[in-house]
């Protein structure tokens, strides 16, 4: 067993403890999970500690990953069709490693705000632990099978998490996002057989799944399906084109992007609060990080072909998202609309191709994965003190809950952008990609920048205008005395929780060569192999 | 050495906040090392120290400390100006509850400030201009709980927002173009910009090339930051709204160093505006200039008039820095800086005397409405006096070190225009008129507040107001003294030998006029020498002003030529019903075709289950009812006789045999 094995299986084993643990000690399962957690955490800082990113690049050769377990798994003899090979293949590179210790962290906070749930406690922290096993085996498998099944592995908890501890329309939300999010994979599916079938272990000879021999063009069979010199078409398109459409609309559900999204603000909405934090702080992220493991890897060629429609996409949804935002009353569908518009910089950024737009939308999905989780993390905080989220029905909330309000302010400066913060960083970044791309690669026209930087000022615009609206005034609320004893300021637990996100998105902000050096090369070398076709 | 006293300068600030006197000391130990600095590097060759921040790809962002003659001079103006607001706000302040916050954020604001003027790179200028932006928001906003506080912060923000994506759009142009953001090697001498070459419509440096239309974009983008930042036209109007802080904040933030950081952009990036840009910046400038000096003249609101005109000094600066006159630009900053900062916390210390009279008296009246006031002269005579020299200055009389600079700008315009001809002589002689506004305006100011007779006197009484406390008292003086000519040159009249100007590269595209010289600052001073005259008539006297109120332009005026108004008809309504609709979109359409799938497929569902239920268990049940009907009929068989058997045996063998036989056969 690696270390990464360790980390994958840790949760997973922690939740069979709960299963097996009898309901009298209920109130012990979630320091079990903690426990888990807190493993899993320090186990992913030492990964970072111990990541060398500049000799290890990964991408594309399996020699330059680190922690790399494979082991045979299923070896099935198929007689003159060869032998069905799929490999237990684990590793990391500077793309996947960040994403680690990130997932780490979001499930610590999560976990933080789980204390709220008190029914069902052992299915809810079980579900809570395999999901957390899911995730970090999508961010590590290298292996096309294993990745698949760890991806669907995703939902299932998460259905239930929605679906069991949500809001009032809990059901609807749930199997819409279930739903939703199966239709990108089923077709995923057709397109990781298509991909079996056409590429061959260089070693064995066999067909086979593993992700790596799909990025290089000699192991694909000479005029399979997606081989790159076979020019197939499907439907009257080029069947490389296809399976790259279909892959990046399976990862783009995720992500998500207008106008696949409607998704994302009933799931948010309904979901408590620790699966929101859980949902935008890591699961957004699977998406994108998809697009640029699987969908710009294996397909370079299609990507570039693609790339102007992927900036498209960007924009809208930034500019989309963010006016969305400006509409709404709920400050948590506030929230989700605007990650949907933050979300949109990472597929601006990963459009452009060049080294400052990808690292810009790695960057952006770290930071999101901090700032979105602090931002449902306060909502969570207001939400489970009075039942109510309505941006009109508070006023002045800052002479009430003083601390909270800092928080807050935080978190809604650190979102939209202010420097010294790490959404700074990211987003200039993902901008600047974006615009140099025309002078570099001619990928994406200069506008898109240009009109992106509205998503800028927009953020400034709906993220003040709420603190206007909720937090600064005289107190008046809704609900009247009885809320504003409700109404108590943070405590110990949530000053934790809030503090490490904090201090997260301040040091990447201030120092975001702590990100940068450790997936630079990672970035470099994904952009070469892109370059190669 | 320089380096060691950067860092205590750079960061102490940010650093002590806890109380008043923590803050006043490192403001202290800031200017300390900011005079050193300026001592030692005034006119020296620059210094340019770097670090490396951080590598993306195979590109490093380098970021460090340029020091040259503009950044010195900014150091000891702005921590200058920094501490003698920070003691004058240890008494105005005195007794908030949230004191500790407003020094933390004094002291984010003078780090930033300190921070943005030492930067030698654009992203790094970029990260101290919106922390700048920043902690003007959170001063704004000081006292939360006024709504309009509130309101005027936000609108401030997102204004400045509007300037910072400018400047982000300038900054992504140059770092395609260039690969880099370093101050001094795309702007310095021989710098990358200087280098690039405008060919055929193509602009190209090394191997990058864009259209030239980029160029005039970057310089536009660039402008729109500074616009925001200087509060020029169209983008003015948060700097009124802006009153709403402290008037300690106002006086450092939104006279004194803030507002000029758009003005110093301008110049720290000067070689890249080509001709056009020029002309759009000059016009800028001075329409707003105009413009807002007309405003000034009918608001009764203290703060809002002297907001207003700095709007309009702003207005010279960018007007300025627009006809190629860049040291002028950056003298008359620092002596503005000076001498609005003396105005306003002058005003403060009159407000704060108005409000004390009001919380004594229980009256409800508005404390900063000039037309409340009247003979405070002879209660406060140190603020009276000092105020009064500080509009001298403003007005640019002889003497004062206004006189110097203003004038420098207006004989350069002048200049300008002449090598120009045509419509560009609009610019100088719409500034001329700005300039005897300014003599208007703020005669009004002095006359009504100090001269004439207290207008509440019939409720209360006068002796409830007096001097302000020595606090604040000494730091109007102090400042007085910087509004006079022999700080900034030893001959009175002649801008030119004024060593901020000879500290900069002077405008070469210009020939020295000497009629220029003589008529303008004659025909400038007499006029405003008559309008003070004027004024004192219509308002220093007791007997009633003259009223305009019915008159078109008046009401024109008074309403900011609603600007406020348009704005939020069109832009912040227009934007929000548009978010609005797009909303109801996202919820009936996006979301609504979603949901039409839900609706299909389980209507497809119905439709199969119906198929399922009716034809084909339909047909199961169908098979099991022939079985059924089968067994029944062969049940009739079974009937137990033998006789019966053997009939139908012999009748199936007969029938086999009758069958084979003529199978057989066929």
């Amino acid at each position: 067993m690696s270390l990464l094995s360790i980390l994958i299986f840790l949760p997973l084993f922690a939740g069979l403890i709960i299963v097996v643990l009898p309901s009298s000690v209920r109130e012990g399962y979630k320091y079990v999970a903690l426990a888990a957690v807190i493993i899993q955490v320090l186990i992913s800082a030492y990964i970072y500690l111990h990541f060398n990113g500049n000799v290890f690049t990964g991408i594309a050769d399996q020699n330059k990953y680190q922690l790399v377990e494979r082991l045979p798994w299923i070896s099935l003899n198929l007689g003159a069709m060869g032998k069905l090979q799929i490999d237990y293949f684990l590793g990391l590179d500077g793309l996947s490693m960040p994403f680690m210790l990130l997932t780490s962290v979001v499930m610590l906070v999560a976990l933080l705000a789980s204390w709220e749930i008190k029914i069902n406690l052992k299915g809810y922290f079980a579900l809570f632990l395999l999901l957390d096993t899911a995730i970090l085996g999508v961010f590590s498998a290298l292996d096309f099978f294993l990745f698949y099944i760890f991806y669907e592995l995703m939902l299932m908890p998460l259905y239930f998490l929605i679906g069991i501890w949500g809001g009032v329309r809990r059901e609807y939300a749930a199997i819409k996002f279930f739903l939703y999010t199966l239709f990108g994979s089923v077709f995923m599916l057709l397109v990781i057989i298509g991909l079996y079938f056409s590429v061959t272990d260089p070693a064995t000879g066999y067909h086979t799944f593993n992700m790596l021999s799909m990025m290089d063009p000699k192991n694909y069979v000479e005029g399979s399906i997606f081989s790159a010199l076979a020019h197939n078409e499907l439907f009257g398109v080029s069947a490389r084109l296809l399976g790259f459409i279909v892959l990046f609309i399976a990862f783009a559900i995720k992500v998500p992007i207008v106008p696949l999204h409607t998704w994302l603000p009933d799931a948010h909405v309904e979901a408590p609060t620790p699966v929101s934090i859980i949902l935008a702080g890591i699961l957004l992220k699977v998406g994108g990080y998809g697009i640029l493991r699987v969908c710009v890897s294996i397909f370079p060629d299609a990507a570039i072909q693609s790339a102007w429609w992927l900036g498209l996409i960007g924009i809208v949804s930034i500019i989309y998202g963010a006016l969305n935002a400006l509409a709404q009353t709920d400050l948590k569908r506030l929230v989700a609309y605007s990650s949907i518009s933050h979300m949109g910089f990472v597929l601006l950024g990963i459009a452009s191709i060049t080294p400052e737009g990808i690292s810009g939308a790695m960057m952006q999905m770290i930071s999101h994965g901090f700032l979105s989780s602090m931002l449902f993390f306060l909502v969570g905080i207001i939400y489970s003190r009075v039942h109510d989220r309505e941006i009109p029905h508070f006023r002045g909330l800052a002479l009430i809950m003083p601390k909270f309000s800092a928080f807050i302010m935080i978190a809604f400066f650190a979102s939209l952008g202010l420097p010294g913060f790490s959404a700074f960083i990211a987003e200039a970044f993902s901008l600047i990609g974006a615009f140099n791309s025309e002078s570099i690669n001619g990928l994406l026209p200069r506008w898109m920048a240009v009109c992106g930087t509205l998503g800028i000022l927009l953020s400034a615009c709906y993220f003040l205008w709420t603190l206007q609206r909720m937090f600064f005034g005289e107190t008046r609320l809704f609900g009247g005395e009885k809320w504003k004893i409700q109404l108590t300021d943070v405590n110990a637990r949530e000053v934790t929780a809030l503090c490490i996100l904090t201090a997260f998105a301040l040091v990447l902000g201030i120092m975001p060569s702590l990100a940068f050096d450790k997936m630079n090369a990672s970035v470099l070398e994904l952009i070469r192999l892109v370059n190669l076709k | 050495m320089p380096l060691l006293t950067f860092f205590i300068n750079v960061f102490v600030p940010g650093k002590f906040t806890r109380s008043g006197f923590c803050a006043i000391a490192s403001i202290a130990i800031s200017l300390l090392c900011s005079l050193l600095i300026f001592i030692a590097m005034w006119n020296q060759p620059f210094i340019h120290v770097q670090t490396n921040w951080f590598t993306i790809g195979s590109w490093s962002l380098n970021v460090g400390i340029l020091l040259n003659n503009l950044s010195v001079l900014m150091l000891p103006l702005v921590s200058g100006i920094a501490l003698l607001v920070h003691i004058y706000s240890t008494k105005y302040m005195q007794g908030d509850p949230y004191l500790h916050r407003y020094w933390a954020y004094l002291g984010l604001f003078c780090f930033s400030m300190l921070g943005l003027v030492i930067a030698d790179n654009l992203l790094l200028i970029y990260i101290c201009w919106e922390l700048v932006g920043f902690s003007s928001y959170l001063l704004i906003g000081f006292w939360f709980t006024r709504n309009a506080a509130v309101q005027a912060n936000k609108k401030a923000f997102i204004m400045n927002r509007l300037g910072d994506i400018g400047f982000l759009t300038g900054i992504m142009i140059l770092f395609s173009q260039f690969q880099t953001l370093d101050v001094i090697s795309l702007f310095g001498e021989k710098g990358l910009v200087g280098n690039a070459i405008v060919t055929g419509g193509v602009w190209t440096s090394g191997l990058h090339h864009m259209p030239a239309g980029w160029l005039t974009f970057a310089g536009l983008a660039f402008f729109l930051g500074a616009v925001a930042k200087s509060a020029q036209f169209p983008l003015h109007t948060w700097l009124p709204d802006a009153m709403e802080g402290p008037t300690s904040v106002s006086s450092l933030i939104h006279a004194a160093t803030m507002v000029a950081a758009g003005v110093f952009l301008l110049a720290r990036i000067y070689p890249l505006f080509n001709d056009t840009v020029l002309i759009v910046i000059a016009a800028t400038g001075a329409f707003t200039a105009f413009m807002a000096g007309t405003i000034a003249l009918t608001q009764n609101d203290i703060k809002r008039i002297l907001a207003f005109s700095t709007i309009s000094q702003l207005g010279f600066m960018i007007l300025a820095m627009g006809v190629g006159a860049s040291a002028s630009s950056l003298f008359h900053l620092g002596t503005h800086a000076f001498f609005k900062c003396l105005l306003f916390l002058g005003a403060g210390a009159i407000i704060h005397e108005m409000a004390h009279l009001k919380e004594k008296t229980g009256l409800d009246y508005d404390p900063q409405d000039i037309r409340n006031m009247g003979g405070l002269r002879k209660y406060m005579p140190v603020t009276f006096v000092t105020m009064a020299i500080a509009s001298l200055a403003l007005i640019a009389i002889p003497l004062t070190s206004g006189y110097l600079s203003k004038d420098a700008i207006l004989i350069e315009s002048f200049e300008w225009a002449e090598g120009k001809g045509g419509w560009y002589r609009l610019v100088p002689y719409s500034a001329m008129i700005t300039s005897w506004l300014t003599a208007f305006y703020i005669s009004r100011l002095i006359f009504k507040v100090f001269f004439g007779k207290f207008r509440l006197k019939e409720k209360v009484g006068l002796h409830h107001v007096h001097e302000a406390p020595p606090a604040m008292k000494y730091v109007l003086v102090v400042l007085s003294l910087f509004c006079l000519f022999p700080v900034f040159s030893l001959n009175p009249f002649m801008f030119e030998d004024a060593w901020v100007i000879q500290g900069f590269p002077q405008a070469d595209n210009m020939t020295r006029i000497n009629a220029f010289h003589t008529v303008v600052p004659a025909a400038v001073n007499l006029i405003s020498v008559f309008l003070i005259y004027l004024c004192f008539l219509w308002y220093g006297s007791n007997k009633p002003a003259p009223d305009f109120s019915k008159n078109g332009l008046f009401k024109f005026s008074q309403q900011q030529w609603f600007f406020d108004k348009a704005y939020n008809t069109v832009f912040v309504a227009g934007v929000l019903s548009f978010s609005r609709f797009l909303y109801q979109f996202d919820l009936i359409i996006v979301d609504g075709i979603v949901n039409l799938f839900g609706t299909i497929g389980r209507g497809f569902a119905r439709i199969s289950d119906w198929f399922d239920r009716n034809i084909i268990d339909g047909l199961v049940n169908l098979i099991g009812y022939l079985a059924g009907k089968l067994g029944k009929l062969i049940r009739k068989f079974q009937t137990g006789r033998l006789q019966q058997y053997l009939v139908t045996m012999l009748l199936i063998i007969l029938t086999l045999f009758i069958y084979k036989y003529y199978t057989a056969a066929i």
